[in-house]
């Protein structure tokens, strides 16, 4: 086929070089035929206009980008409508973008340098996870703390970010960002530092971030359940539950999941140490749970509950316990749908939207189902990247495209939260 | 609908032609309390290895028979060819070719590692395993059940007896509503063109049947799976 040829030919012909591109733009042209291919061809091989194509077509109806030097673009416009070709600028001016781009990269420089170059695109021990949190807190004292919570079951300090502009001892309305809860659960604890990195970066750059930020403060958990961690980096990569000790049984740990106090013990959960839905001996009986609950209580002004997990690519809401629908069901369904259109948008990823018991399964002693039935009303699950293909064991070059299109989400989650605070 | 493309992975038998669900377009289910349940699809899939081909999707309609929560439902499945067959087979004489030139013992644990890297000299074997897993997996599930595989654990042996690929391993099955990981261990022998030869043994902790709790008997403590 002809278009492969002079594809193959003009590829060589590379912006590398620091040329500079003041006002030359891409055309995005559409070849709906052979016919068409052959019109292009001839533009393109013409010597004088100077033409780079930056993508050809792989199968017919699909458009072909061409770079057009400013010189060039009265000549090629006169051509293509001559032609009866089809096309749109995609870039106006690719000097400007490419300047935009410059600054951005210095940028991302300057904070790769000052966070002692931690790399969001992999996965890190649990040390590493809390020394960048600490890094974070160092690199902008004026809005993000780190804070101890309590510990776990093996003593190892509980810590969250808490992100506050507030004034002196204010207890704003609050966001809480749960993640790691399931150890095996990768994608969910480096999601949720990225986050971390994300929301104090973009502080007074990003409108929406810089605007939530004004009304209401936002506490991020990124490893909720560090003893499991620990034991997935160390033991059994797909270990699930806490570490605690059954009296009686051989068996290990309970799933900090099924052990809080809403419907504990109920539909959905084992009552067998070995299982990995064990609920525990009583609600809250794991203390990386205790912590949590103790510190929203005492904080009392909690408006959001968002739970990070993997995998299956769902956005759900309350209940699990129960398949009675919640009372703000139609609000959270609807805030979930436009949180999911949002993630989407990104890279196409694909979320299913619904109330956990009949989105995935019943589960009862669920940190979202408690947080609603305690006044929390915008409680959520989200079980990220993937379907099934990699599960737990997501590569890591999918870390950082989850979680810019999880910001989306959450995004689109917390404005509605600030919008309609109660 | 994910039992549909383990058993139609199994029953095509081919490495290079693996399928995953990629969207369900129709369902219908009707419920027989005596007898079971019959779920009627209509799905799309996609190439398991995405970088394979273009963005064709295959058309898959398929009758599932679920008897009363018993696993390995039976199944009636068409789908529109996703692979031409020539070059299908082309492609797994290319893989069997590779297999057989690799060195044994092999010097590999998990597959993929914990930060879910294949090395791409392995990926043949992964998707050998995933094949043999495919019929593991729709001989296990139920109604309620369902599963996907998570990694392979050990490989334990890798010959060729006259020329089929003798492939011993420990795949650790994840169990969805449970939560469960299951070792089981699959030898398979496969030749390109001929059926697949599976036999496996799976350590199942607790299964649905043993409500008062008590455990199968193994020697190898619970909550090591991975120590075989």
């Amino acid at each position: 086929m002809k278009w492969i040829l002079f594809f193959g030919a003009l590829i060589g012909l590379s912006v590398c070089g620091r040329e500079k591109f003041f006002g030359d733009q891409v055309f995005r042209i559409n070849v709906r035929n052979g016919d068409e291919i052959s019109k292009l061809s001839q533009l393109v091989n013409s010597d004088n206009l100077k033409l780079n194509v930056w993508k050809s077509p792989s199968t017919f109806s699909r458009p072909v980008d061409v770079l057009v030097p400013s010189v060039s673009l009265q000549p090629v416009k006169s051509f293509l409508k001559s032609q009866g070709l089809e096309y749109s600028v995609t870039i106006k001016d690719l000097q400007a973008l490419l300047d935009n781009e410059d600054e951005e990269m210095q940028h991302n420089e300057g904070q790769e340098r000052s966070s002692n170059n931690f790399n969001y695109g992999a996965y890190h021990s649990l040390e590493a996870i809390y020394r960048e949190m600490d890094s974070i807190a160092g690199d902008f004292p004026e809005l993000a703390t780190r804070v101890k919570i309590g510990h776990s079951f093996e003593n190892r300090p509980m810590y969250v970010l808490k992100f506050s502009t507030a004034e002196g001892r204010q207890r704003r309305p609050a966001v809480w960002l749960n993640a790691g809860i399931h150890s095996r659960e990768w994608i969910s604890q480096a999601t949720a530092i990225w986050t971390a990195r994300k929301i104090a970066s973009d502080y007074g750059k990003d409108p929406a971030i810089t605007t939530i930020l004004e009304k209401m403060d936002i506490f991020l958990l990124p490893v909720a359940n560090p003893d499991g961690y620990v034991y997935t980096q160390t033991q059994n990569r797909l270990w699930r539950k806490t570490r605690s000790v059954n009296p009686g049984s051989p068996c290990i740990g309970a799933d900090p999941n099924r052990n809080w106090n809403a419907s504990f013990a109920g539909e959905g959960a084992s009552d067998n140490p070995c299982s990995e839905i064990y609920h525990g001996p009583h609600a809250n009986s794991e203390v990386e749970v205790k912590s949590v609950v103790d510190f929203i209580q005492e904080h009392g002004n909690f408006k959001c509950f968002i739970d990070l997990h993997s995998y299956s690519q769902l956005l759900m809401y309350p209940y699990g316990y129960t398949v009675k629908k919640a009372p703000d069901a139609d609000e959270l369904d609807e805030v979930a749908r436009r949180a999911a259109r949002a993630l989407a948008s990104l890279s196409g990823t694909t979320y299913q939207v619904g109330p956990t018991c009949t989105t995935v399964y019943p589960a009862s002693g669920s940190s979202v189902d408690w947080a609603y039935d305690h006044d929390i009303k915008y409680a959520f699950t989200f079980e990220l990247r993937d379907t099934g293909h990699y599960g737990f064991l997501l590569p890591a070059n999918q870390i950082i495209p989850t979680a810019e299109e999880t910001w989306l989400g959450l995004k689109t989650i917390m404005e509605h939260v600030r919008d309609n605070l109660y | 609908a994910r039992s549909k493309p383990h058993f139609f992975n199994f029953r095509a038998g081919s490495p290079s032609a693996l399928r995953v669900l990629a969207a369900v377009l129709e369902g219908r289910a009707t419920v027989n309390p005596k007898k079971g349940c019959q779920v009627d699809l209509v799905f799309t899939t996609d190439h398991y290895n995405p970088e394979v081909g273009e963005e064709h999707l295959g058309k898959c309609s398929a009758r599932v028979f679920f008897r009363n929560q018993k696993p390995r439902p039976a199944i009636n499945v068409t789908c529109t060819r996703l692979i031409e067959k020539n070059k299908r087979q082309e492609e797994d004489y290319l893989l069997y070719k590779h297999m057989k030139q690799l060195k044994t013992p092999l010097d590999v644990t998990s597959i993929p590692d914990s930060h879910g890297h294949i090395d791409p000299s392995l990926k043949p074997i992964w998707d050998l395993a995933f094949l043999g897993s495919s019929y593991v997996m729709w001989e296990k599930t139920t109604q309620f059940l369902h599963y996907y595989m998570a990694q392979i654990s050990s490989v334990n042996q890798w010959k060729t007896n006259d020329d089929t690929i003798d492939f011993d391993y420990t795949v650790l099955l994840h169990e969805f509503s449970t939560q469960e990981i299951i070792p089981c261990r699959i030898h398979l022998g496969w030749y390109p063109g001929k059926p697949l030869k599976v036999k496996y043994h799976c350590q199942e902790l607790q299964t649905p049947e043993e409500a008062s709790g008590t455990e199968e008997g193994s020697a190898v403590a619970p909550t090591e799976l991975n120590n075989f």
